[in-house]
């Protein structure tokens, strides 16, 4: 019966994908007058579906229907590495870091922070055992946030990398692909924006099968016409072009291509790729619903909306 | 007891074993998916059970064909026969398809059958199609079922 895991749980996300926003009721929300029309439209959708108003409610559900699934941490590495940027940084400030963390998260957010402070790396995960420890001396050594910051990214990139290759799936192997790439590109370019120094720029960028470090490194060196066509002589010569529009079209870019491979995954009857796909399409729902919330408090034009707007999984 | 008898047994013991636990299996895993939609939304119970229901005739099958094949041999409702070794590895032999397939199918049909759960729980107003893409499972079993009825009553005792 290999290939049929996760029967219950793919049924029933199957089930409240029903419950997610279509097409005509984005049109809807757009067309709201304001904050509390919008939270009406809102209401009566989403009466009797499953929690989606946050993405710890849906990893809780998710939780729920397939509590044995490992393979669906790997969505949370991102997460896990911001929560760890933020337990450190609070560690030299001397803030609080729980308003900085984000949910869900594989880690026990009550104890980062006491984890860093007592150096018990073995604590931690096994994907961020190192990445702490040495992000922990550079900050304490160096005091330079940025520095620790771009080893943190860069370390995320890599463990995504590594599970995803773990769990031998194409989805999963292309997610982290993606999801590396773009954050490649967002790098090279302010590094280069930003006349990065080459050891800061090799620091920040991870290099995957696709734009690989040396030559994405070398391109930043040689200045903003070089990046250019180094990423249009890629296979994301029209992620690179978008960039040089507006960072927004790029950030929605690389939202939608991760969309569109979750619309693939969905496809399957078994296994844990469309309980991914249903998490990845819950959290372009949400961070639809923000940038609609924030427009909408600040007046925006229609097409500044509509043009921010992240493809829909329906 | 003749060694034949005891072949025969034991293909009837297969037919009934195996298509059930393929059966078991089948029903199983679609039963699984069903709750998982009806966990969502009870509403849509009727239309999964249909769909639980289909890998659920293999076992049905199976057991028709050991019931056949005992009262063919005497065990059921007459005195049991004194079956030659040949005898008794012809009914085994007969058993086999139904057996063999009632086990693969049901397996088989309970995927399609929870794919089609799927279906339902997207799409109710296509339930129909997940029910036709798993009765098509259905017809190698039907023709398993078929060989095996017609060499059961073909042996000559």
């Amino acid at each position: 019966m290999g290939g049929t895991k996760y029967a219950k749980a793919v049924a029933a996300i199957k089930a409240m994908e029903n419950f997610f926003l279509t097409h005509s009721d984005i049109e809807q929300l757009i067309n709201a007058s304001g904050k509390a029309e919008m939270n009406s439209i809102l209401a009566s959708k989403k009466s009797g579906g499953a929690e989606t108003d946050s993405l710890e409610s849906v990893w809780n559900t998710l939780m729920d229907y397939a509590p044995e699934c490992q393979e669906l941490k790997i969505l949370l590495y991102k997460n896990d590495f911001h929560n760890l940027k933020a337990a450190l940084k609070s560690m030299i400030s001397g803030r609080e870091p729980d308003k900085y963390y984000i949910k869900p998260s594989n880690l026990n957010l009550e104890s980062l922070k006491e984890i860093l402070s007592s150096k018990e790396y073995e604590r931690l995960p096994e994907y961020m055992r190192k990445t702490a420890e040495e992000a922990y001396k550079l900050i304490t050594k160096t005091l330079d946030g940025q520095l620790a910051d771009s080893l943190i990214d860069c370390d995320t990139l890599k463990a995504l990398q590594t599970a995803a290759e773990k769990t031998k799936s194409s989805f999963m192997i292309e997610y982290a692909l993606l999801n590396t790439v773009c954050a490649d590109i967002k790098t090279a370019y302010r590094c280069c924006k930003m006349k990065k120094s080459m050891s800061f720029t090799e620091t920040a960028l991870c290099g995957s099968r696709e734009l690989e470090k040396d030559g994405l490194v070398r391109a930043v060196m040689g200045g903003m016409e070089t990046l250019t066509s180094f990423l249009e002589n890629s296979s994301y010569g029209d992620a690179a072009r978008l960039l040089e529009k507006s960072t927004a079209q790029f950030e929605k870019w690389c939202d939608d291509v991760i969309t569109e491979l979750a619309e693939q995954a969905r496809m399957q009857s078994f296994g844990f790729e469309p309980l991914a796909a249903y998490y990845i399409a819950a959290e372009a729902e949400i961070k639809n619903l923000r940038i609609l919330s924030v427009c909408k408090e600040f007046g925006a034009d229609r097409e500044t909306v509509t043009e921010r707007m992240r493809k829909l999984y329906v | 007891m003749t060694n034949g008898m005891v072949f025969a047994l034991i293909g009837a013991a297969l037919a009934a074993l195996m298509a059930g636990i393929g059966s078991a299996k089948g029903v199983g895993l679609v039963g699984e998916a069903a709750a998982g939609v009806v966990s969502v939304d009870p509403s849509k119970f009727s239309k999964v059970l249909i769909l639980q229901l289909l890998p659920g005739t293999q076992g049905l099958y199976g057991l028709l064909t050991a019931i056949i094949l005992l009262s063919r041999v005497g065990v059921i409702g007459g005195t049991p026969a004194e079956l030659t070794t040949a005898q008794g590895l012809a009914f085994l032999a007969a058993a086999c398809p139904i057996a063999i397939v009632g086990l693969i199918s049901a397996i088989f049909q309970g995927k399609t059958a929870a794919a089609g759960v799927g279906i339902t729980a997207k799409k109710p107003e296509h339930n129909g199609k997940g029910i036709i893409m798993a009765a098509m499972v259905e017809t190698y079993a039907i023709l398993a079922l078929l060989i095996s009825i017609l060499m059961i009553y073909n042996i000559a005792v």
